[in-house]
């Protein structure tokens, strides 16, 4: 199964964010509860913690990008061989959790 | 800023911090003072960085204490340095106006160019839930301090280059920021630049009817003036950016092109940035249609219906635009 990660939402007073700091690379395997991704927002930065386990397989926005909250930040997927689609449209959003420091 | 010019997208607080970066750099005599600007980066986090670059000599924490703050501030710079002093929310600039306004003001003028008061006095104005004391927009009451320049900067981009201006001027400034403009992001040019004060903006160009406005107030006008062109009338934005000096040639350029003028401010209209403005104009283009709008006067509640009930929206200005043009509509011809 493939999956997109999106930024997450609502934050009070958030409409966009940047990507400061990917943890896990493409091709790259987490277990539920790793550090996939940081993004900055006004006056936080926002961790997203994997809640399954699974295989980050491509990154759509690198870091210094600017993304609205819930758009796509990366496809992931279950295992490391399903054919990737060519874009992230209609891909079921990873489930996630996410903390802001 | 041409819409060449290589730029980065920076959050507001960091177009701050940027511009104080950089003339702290640039001019070691340059002090910084306020409540939580150390370690803790500001209130906005627009201040992040600067302690650990700087350390806690250069960049100071102060106890609650307003008037002791600008006090000193005005003292470091009256002593031949440089500050700037940052005042949570311009509602405790009240306490702080003496210095700034019975010192730092008229320091030029009393010694006759002998001492000046290079002091940059850094405040957050606007209503976001916060209630009475915390939400006001006293600008007006600034305006009319003769050796004192006011600043209030709508964008990113405006908030680094008006803040670099203020960092070099030979007298004090205050630069007002706003609650609602930290959460935004904007392109600001790469290259280092000031933005000169006295020098509006044409956010939106349009023929019949001129908006002036600023800081946060840019906001909802640019709403209402796409709402308005939906029904084929075109506002003409125009960001004053500078209250003090006030770009009037900008201004009235534009009212002579319009016919018409439309203050609008988050302050109280008596005695308001509107109603100079609209006198001003009028002094210049006698013929024009002015009505102003601004909050209500009451004070802000924390309650946020009562809140957004007292503060011009979007609606609310564009239904004023409707009811002026409609009035010049009907004008008998003189």
């Amino acid at each position: 199964m493939i999956y997109q990660l999106q930024v997450p939402g609502p934050i009070k007073d958030v409409a966009e964010v940047r990507v400061l700091e990917w943890h896990v690379q493409p091709g790259q395997g987490f277990a539920a509860g790793d550090l996939i991704v940081e993004v900055e927002t006004h006056k936080a930065v926002v961790e997203l913690r994997a809640e399954q386990p699974g295989f980050l397989r491509r990154i759509l926005s690198a870091e210094g990008d600017w993304q609205q909250v819930g758009a796509p930040l990366a496809m992931v997927a279950d295992n490391t061989d399903e054919a990737l689609p060519e874009g992230p449209d209609g891909l079921p959003p990873l489930p996630f959790g996410f903390e802001v420091t | 800023m041409s819409a060449e010019a290589p730029a980065t997208r920076l959050f507001f607080r960091e177009a701050i911090a940027r511009a104080l970066r950089e003339e702290m750099r640039a001019q070691p005599d340059l002090l910084l003072l306020g409540q939580d600007i150390g370690a803790f980066g500001g209130p906005y986090r627009e201040f992040a960085g600067l302690h650990a670059e700087f350390g806690g000599a250069r960049v100071r924490d102060t106890p609650v204490a307003e008037a002791g703050m600008v006090a000193l501030g005005v003292g470091v710079a009256a002593a031949g340095m440089r500050a700037l002093v940052s005042i949570t929310y311009m509602d405790f600039l009240m306490l702080a106006l003496d210095p700034l306004v019975n010192y730092a003001a008229k320091l030029r003028f009393k010694t006759a160019g002998q001492l000046r008061a290079p002091v940059v006095v850094k405040t957050t104005a606007g209503a976001k839930g916060q209630g009475v004391a915390h939400s006001q927009c006293i600008e007006a009451w600034m305006m009319g301090v003769p050796g004192l320049k006011v600043v209030a900067p709508s964008c990113a981009a405006d908030a680094y280059g008006l803040l670099k201006t203020a960092l070099r001027e030979p007298g004090p400034v205050l630069f007002i920021d706003h609650k609602r403009l930290f959460p935004t992001a904007g392109l600001v040019p790469l290259a280092e630049a000031a933005i000169p004060f006295g020098s509006a903006r044409i956010l939106r160009p349009g023929r019949d009817v001129t908006i002036s406005c600023h800081s946060w107030m840019t906001i909802p006008c640019l709403e209402a003036a796409a709402l308005l062109a939906a029904e084929g009338v075109a506002c003409e934005v125009v960001d004053l950016r500078s209250l003090a000096p006030l770009d009037l040639p900008t201004i009235t350029a534009s009212v002579a092109r319009t016919g018409a003028l439309l203050t609008v401010e988050e302050g109280q209209l008596t005695c308001g940035v509107g109603a100079e403005v609209a006198f001003q104009v009028r002094e210049v283009v006698p013929a024009a249609r002015v009505a102003r709008l601004g909050a209500a006067a009451m004070p802000v509640s924390s309650n946020p219906v009562l809140e957004a009930a007292a503060l011009p929206d979007a609606p609310r200005i564009a239904a004023a635009i409707r009811r002026l043009l409609h009035s010049q509509t009907n004008r008998t011809p003189a």
